[in-house]
């Protein structure tokens, strides 16, 4: 046995503070079990190996001490360090913080403002007055013309796909955060330039992300465009 | 005259206190190429930006490039003139930076022969530092572990060793804080009266199972109760501070706090692990350019890393202020 453990207590071993919660005492352990395991650069030149297994041996019993909640307290108490009598620690942390309980809620009551609603983006749609709609980002007032539009459409382009973009009123930047394509891919889309799209395939996905959340019929709306788009895209 | 100064200063806790006139931080750390002068400019940089009276030295005799890193003109006036020429003034050396709080000392110049300074020479130069006036003294610190490093390195209140997660830095810098260790301890034998008592436990280390400064510590104090104690207080100020530098991977940084339990083992007085700085290419880069990275690039980890450190720094400074 080495002499340091007669001078060391478990605590310092793990260099804990005694107040340590079991999270702290895990990670302290794991810790030291990493710094004095045989393949440890930070050893070398400082610590023998057969120094770094006592190290770890000791290391290993402050763990078993302390991780255990009996026997951590029946070590405390032989170090003076609580009353025989006192409660057992708990296993849980204590939570940080630099309020008592009481201090806490007080600070809550001074700073309360009452329930806070959540309001949601989306809405229901029954509160809107009539001749309005909703997408997720926006409510629009419902244009006929172009309603009808959408719904004979056969063949489109992006300039198509961005009049209603304007028309129900949802910003490139939107769009782009919500169907995670990027603001110059979605600015390309919109302004038919079609060399800098990708190939059909991921096109078709983003009008299909596009339609999506301008609430249009997906299917009917990627077909039309990809009309428009595939005979582009294969001219040289 | 100022040597005599200079030694009331070191003895300071033996014969009443004289306090130096600035917060002295020292970067060193055994080997070359960790990046000893890039923490101590980016230490200093950073303490002038957040508004204190900083003083950068290159006490890298032999190879000066701190004024590089800081993108400062090279001088003709630097530390190896004041040490060559008893008549210059200290405050003729310093340099004006890019930075308008942070000053420079450069050690930059063409007398060759003072990487090796005698003893004398040396506590003039130590006793102007100690005695300048300003908020912090930042000290780069050359590499290797020459009485004339170990001496400056040992002056200063802040410690910093810098260390990159390869072996042979980590030897070194070991080597370093045991020959600053033992330095320090040789120092104070005369005054305590213990040499003797010191040479005999270090003659049979086996005999009296020492096998590091924390069982040399604890077998002097069980023998010599009163002086054993001031001693071992006197060794607590060493309180190195660790530096991990270029650290490629997060298990990298996680070795800081390896290094610091393998020290606090060693050495039995507390060892801090300040800050991991993560290997950033820029660095060379805007090295390369003369340009410190600070000034072109805020938005990386490092900046974030080194600003932490800084803050460190100032946080005790602020707090031997109240005291």
């Amino acid at each position: 046995m080495s002499d340091r453990q007669n001078h060391q207590t478990y605590y310092e071993i793990l260099e804990v503070p005694p107040t340590a919660g079991p999270t702290e005492i895990y990670n302290a352990y794991q810790r030291a079990r990493n710094t004095y395991s045989p393949s440890s650069p930070a050893l070398y030149s400082m610590f023998s190996p057969e120094e770094a297994q006592q190290l770890l041996q000791l290391i290993e019993e402050a763990y078993q001490t302390l991780s255990h909640q009996a026997r951590r307290r029946e070590y405390d108490v032989k170090l003076g360090l609580v009353q025989p009598q006192a409660p057992l620690r708990s296993t849980k942390d204590q939570p940080v913080t630099k309020y008592s309980a009481e201090e806490a809620k007080k600070k809550v009551d001074e700073n309360w403002v009452g329930p806070v609603k959540v309001v949601r983006s989306v809405a229901k749609s029954e509160d809107l007055p009539n001749g309005f709609a909703r997408t997720r980002f926006s409510v629009y007032e419902i244009n006929p013309e172009i309603e009808a539009e959408i719904a004979n459409v056969q063949e489109c382009d992006g300039e198509f796909l961005q009049k209603i973009r304007l028309y129900k009123g949802v910003s490139i930047e939107q769009m782009a955060d919500e169907i995670r394509v990027s603001k110059s891919t979605l600015v390309a889309l919109e302004s038919n330039d079609i060399d800098s799209l990708p190939v059909p395939v991921f096109t078709r996905g983003f009008v299909v992300g596009v339609a999506k959340t301008l609430g249009l019929d997906e299917k009917k709306i990627a077909d039309a465009y990809m009309k428009y788009f595939k005979p582009k895209k294969r001219a040289p | 005259m100022s040597s005599k100064k200079h030694h009331t200063a070191e003895f300071a806790p033996l014969r009443g206190r004289v306090e130096p006139g600035s917060t002295i931080i020292a970067v060193g750390g055994g080997k070359g190429g960790v990046g000893k002068s890039f923490v101590s400019s980016s230490i200093a940089i950073f303490l002038a930006q957040l508004g204190y009276d900083t003083l950068a030295i290159d006490l890298d005799l032999g190879g000066a490039n701190l004024h590089t890193n800081l993108g400062a003109p090279l001088s003709n006036r630097g530390i190896n003139e004041f040490i060559v020429n008893p008549e210059l003034e200290f405050k003729e050396l310093i340099q004006n930076t890019n930075w308008p709080k942070l000053k420079l000392i450069s050690g930059s110049s063409d007398v060759l022969d003072v990487a090796n300074v005698d003893e004398l020479q040396r506590s003039r130069v130590m006793s102007a530092i100690f005695r300048y006036k300003t908020d912090f003294t930042v000290l780069d610190l050359s590499a290797g572990t020459h009485h004339s490093t170990l001496d400056f390195f040992l002056m200063a209140k802040h410690k910093i060793v810098v260390i990159t997660p390869d072996p042979s830095s980590i030897e070194n810098a070991y080597r370093f804080l045991k020959a600053s260790f033992f330095r320090k301890l040789r120092r104070y034998e005369h005054q305590l009266q213990l040499k003797n008592q010191i040479d005999e436990l270090l003659n049979n280390k086996a005999k009296h199972n020492i096998k590091n400064p924390a069982d040399f510590m604890r077998v002097i104090v069980e023998r010599e109760p009163v002086l054993g104690v001031k001693l071992k207080n006197i060794l607590n100020d060493l309180n190195f501070e660790i530096v991990l530098n270029q650290a490629r991977t997060r298990q990298e940084i996680e070795m800081g706090y390896s290094l610091q339990s393998v020290c606090n083992k060693y050495f039995g007085f507390p060892c801090d692990f300040l800050v991991g700085l993560e290997y950033d290419n820029a660095v060379w880069q805007s090295l390369r350019q003369r340009n410190h990275l600070l000034m072109a690039n805020r938005q990386s980890h490092l900046y974030a890393q080194l600003m932490g450190l800084a803050r460190k720094l100032v946080k005790s400074h602020q707090l031997k202020a109240v005291v």
